[in-house]
């Protein structure tokens, strides 16, 4: 039973992580690789919450602000010359990740950071005592998902960024305006890394260079994904799952690059990976 | 000054150069102080990685973070032979043996996953990150053989002591960049930016791009892995943070900064930063990242040739005249290959068919051509005709039917091996090599009969009569060390439709040669297809929107529609048919 509630808590919490990529990724078709920075950010953003004095919860807004303003400023100044570029872009988010991780390391300095836990304590679930924290977060899985869905579905920018998706060129000669598009998804992606940032703080140690651990897993479930949320689902409980499962009967150790191997060969076989047309 | 060719100036320069740099390396241990030793060994190492890495990214377009892995899997063969089994010289061969050995297997197995039929150059990339992420989790599963995450140190290796190790590391890494250097101005090495340009066309040209990034990928994890070897030695400790994905990202970054595709650029980059590291981190420690960082964002952004380009840029020009003059090598006429087969049919089509999941847009295809024959492929927008092509010229293409050239089923080829059975498609939008000079893209379809030389650039360009008339007819004979971004949209179209004959192909597959072009530049072609087939005994299919030019030129016309093949006969019964203006005016102006 544990065991299962495992493989589902993993895959939401690789769900949350992986989100704000695959947005960036869906529409811009551009791998962000300063993701890991954006995590450590939100995590950052929690320490300074919880240095304030502030409520716990209080970092979850304002970590989705700070990214979202971040990643406004990132998508203009470097990463909006480099879209006809996307492996340069890989390389340019990659320095900016050096960057954040160097200015956070000045600012906080590079020794484990503490928050204090959001939920905290057991539930009982058909008898097994379990964390709260982890059964929290695939409720906040839940939520980013169906969020995005409303996100697309429901609204005018949801409309153009599945326009973009599906015919760049096409959409901006029908007048969408695709550079705004772009920016709103990009602002969108950082904000919901930095909100991931902050639901991993008690999962988690905090320290400078925590987001590099979860940007390769990430990566390779939105490469699998390519464009949809819902393959991401798929995608994360496929492979969270064995993850845990490697985990728990092999070794720790292997599972920590299960999703990445298993990723890769899935690509090797159909490179569209889940998403089939 | 043609007699100056042979040898021009820049080869003295660069010697003269490699022989300052050897006697530095010679007499170093005499100038620098032990900490600058040691330093400057370790960042000569770090060079010879930027070097392979250079080549992959800057010449062959292969944005890779896995040569971290190939050099930490050399250095944990070396280490582990030498502290599990000692350090005799026995041992130490074995340790470099297999410091060679078991990257360049890795790496065999990783470019096979990296490049297969149809996979996209971020797929190589993703897999050149899985890979130095896989080998660390490797390492710190292995527990004593690998020495688990405080990896092995103090075993003994080399018996050369510090000068010595810096010696042997300076001379290995003038000699890999002289290699890299000779290799990559060499006409194979011109091929390695073909495939970076476009993969397609090298692949129409009878050329196979996997295997040649495959093998290349095993080579240069090769040298990773002796890279490996003196670093397990001359530092006498390896760690897992030698094969990680970190380190990966740190030699891109040398070779970005220096300037990727000049090979020197690169080993520049990979000293200088390393070197300044070292020297600045003690003072200044997340400061020197920060700048590092900060300016490698600026770089990617507005500098993407790295520093080389601005050392070029403030070097003066040399003279555009004199450049043409060395790049421009004498035209000699190929003697023309094999002549035609037992069977008479250059191309054998029945049956053909090709849906699209329910759409069916290709059915019943029965089509033969001959020698000598110029057979235009005539019908309306969506009938077919490119699909048409497509299945003709790559054999994995077809849903049912069969297609044969030269009495050869195709069924599962590949483009290039169909090209070697003598097909030679030209496509709609002018597909050629835009970093190359013209010689350079007709070496190119030659390279699949004679093997472009490793070593050298040649001063004579070897081209079927064919392709050298085509190039005269077209004046592109007096640009032939031009680069090709330069010329005018027809003359690609004529530069592509020279390659193509140079490949000596008993069947030209032409996809709208004339489509943007002017009256004259038409006419030119339309000549050059009708001295092709009717003269030198070439087969064509053509496919073309302009019926005036088909009629003047064509010995049979096929007409396609809605996926069938409606009419094939001589020009005047098509043209004359009540079919061909049904279709061309709607029906109901029958």
């Amino acid at each position: 039973m544990t065991l299962l509630l495992d493989m589902v808590t993993t895959a939401a919490i690789l769900f949350i992580v992986a989100a704000g990529l695959l947005a960036i990724f869906g529409v811009l078709k551009i791998i962000n690789f300063a993701h890991g920075a954006w995590l450590t950010i939100g995590a950052y953003c929690a320490v300074a919450t919880a240095g304030l004095g502030l409520n716990p919860w209080a970092a979850l807004p304002i970590a989705f602000a700070v990214g979202a303003i971040l990643g406004g400023i990132t998508e203009l100044v470097i990463v909006r010359p480099l879209y006809r570029r996307p492996l340069d872009a890989i390389l340019a988010t990659w320095g900016l990740g050096i960057v954040i991780g160097q200015l956070i390391t000045l600012w906080f300095g590079r020794d484990v950071q503490f928050t204090s836990n959001l939920l905290s304590g057991t539930v009982d679930v058909f008898g097994v005592g379990y964390s709260l924290y982890r059964l929290f977060a695939v409720a906040a899985a839940l939520v980013i998902g169906l969020a995005f869905t409303f996100l697309l579905e429901g609204t005018r920018l949801g409309l153009s960024a599945q326009a973009v998706i599906m015919n760049e060129v096409l959409a901006r000669a029908l007048g969408v305006d695709t550079a705004r598009v772009r920016l709103a998804t990009f602002i969108v992606g950082t904000g919901l890394a930095a909100l991931a940032g902050v639901l991993l703080t008690p999962l988690t140690s905090v320290d400078p260079n925590m987001g590099v651990a979860w940007l390769i897993g990430s990566f390779m479930l939105v490469m699998v994904a390519g464009s949809s949320f819902s393959t991401l689902a798929i995608a994360c409980i496929v492979f969270g799952g064995a993850q845990v499962l490697v985990s728990t009967f092999v070794s720790p150790i292997l599972g920590g690059i299960t999703v990445a191997v298993l990723c890769a060969l899935v690509l090797r076989i159909s490179p569209k990976g889940f998403a089939r047309a | 000054m043609p007699e100056n060719r042979s040898i021009p100036p820049r080869v003295w320069l660069f010697a003269a150069i490699a022989l300052a740099t050897a006697v530095v390396v010679v007499i170093g241990p005499a100038l620098f102080d032990r900490f600058t030793l040691n330093v400057l060994t370790r960042s000569m190492i770090y060079a010879m990685l930027a070097v392979t890495v250079d080549i992959l990214w800057g010449y062959t377009g292969i944005l890779t973070f896995g040569q971290a892995a190939f050099f930490g899997t050399g250095a944990y063969a070396s280490a582990m032979v030498l502290s599990h089994l000692g350090s005799t010289p026995a041992l130490l061969a074995l340790a470099l043996a297999l410091a060679v050995i078991v990257p360049v297997l890795l790496g065999g197995f990783v470019g096979w996953l990296s490049f297969g039929h149809g996979s996209t150059p971020l797929y190589a990339t993703v897999i050149s990150l899985v890979v130095p992420i896989v080998v660390t989790q490797l390492v710190f599963s292995g527990g004593v053989w690998t020495g688990s995450s405080s990896g092995l140190v103090g075993y003994s290796g080399l018996p050369l002591g510090l000068p010595g190790y810096f010696r042997l590391t300076g001379i290995c890494l003038i000699v890999t960049t002289v290699v890299a250097l000779v290799f990559t101005r060499s006409d194979a090495g011109k091929l390695l930016v073909a495939i970076r340009d476009n993969e397609a066309r090298c692949a129409y040209l009878g050329l196979n791009p996997q295997r040649l990034k495959i093998v290349l990928t095993a080579l240069l994890a090769g040298v990773a892995g002796i890279a490996g070897f003196l670093y397990a030695n001359a530092s006498g400790v390896v760690a897992p943070e030698n094969t990680g994905f970190v380190f990966g990202t740190e030699i891109v970054l040398w070779t970005a900064l220096g300037g990727r595709g000049t090979i020197i650029g690169p080993v520049m980059g990979a000293i200088g930063i390393d070197y300044l590291s070292a020297q600045l981190s003690g003072d200044l420690p997340f400061l020197w990242n920060l700048v590092v960082g900060t300016l490698f964002v600026v770089m990617i952004i507005l500098l993407p040739n790295g520093l080389a380009q601005l050392a070029r840029m403030a070097l003066p020009r040399r003279n555009g005249e004199q450049a043409n003059a060395a790049g421009s090598p004498a035209i000699t006429v190929a003697p023309a290959g094999n002549g035609s087969t037992g069977d008479n049919r250059v191309l054998s089509v029945s049956g053909l068919g090709k849906s699209f999941g329910s759409l069916q847009v290709l059915q019943g295809i029965d089509l033969d051509v001959r020698p000598g024959e110029l057979v235009s492929l005539v019908g309306p927008n969506g009938a077919g005709k490119t699909t048409l092509m497509r299945c003709l010229s790559d054999g994995t293409e077809a849903t049912t039917g069969s297609v044969s050239i030269a009495g050869q089923n195709i069924d599962g080829m590949t483009p290039d091996e169909i090209v070697t059975l003598g097909v030679g498609r030209k496509f709609q939008v002018a597909s050629v090599f835009d970093s190359l000079t013209v010689a350079d893209c007709l070496r190119m379809a030659r390279a699949s009969r004679q093997a472009p030389s490793l070593l050298r650039r040649s001063a004579t360009l070897g081209l079927p009569a064919a392709a050298a008339d085509i190039l005269r007819s077209t004046g592109l004979d007096r640009m032939l060390g031009q680069p090709v971004s330069l010329l005018s949209h027809g003359q690609k179209q004529s530069l592509e439709l020279a390659m193509v004959v140079a490949l000596e192909p008993k069947l030209i597959l032409l996809d709208e040669p004339t489509a943007g072009l002017t009256k004259v530049e038409r006419t030119t072609i339309g000549g050059t297809l009708q001295k092709l087939t009717g003269e030198l005994g070439f087969a064509a299919i053509l496919v073309e929107h302009d019926l005036d030019f088909v009629r003047d030129i064509s010995t049979r016309i096929v007409v396609l529609h809605q996926g069938k093949l409606v009419l094939d006969g001589s020009v005047a019964e098509v043209v004359n048919s009540e079919t061909v203006r049904t279709i061309y005016s709607g029906a109901a102006h029958a």
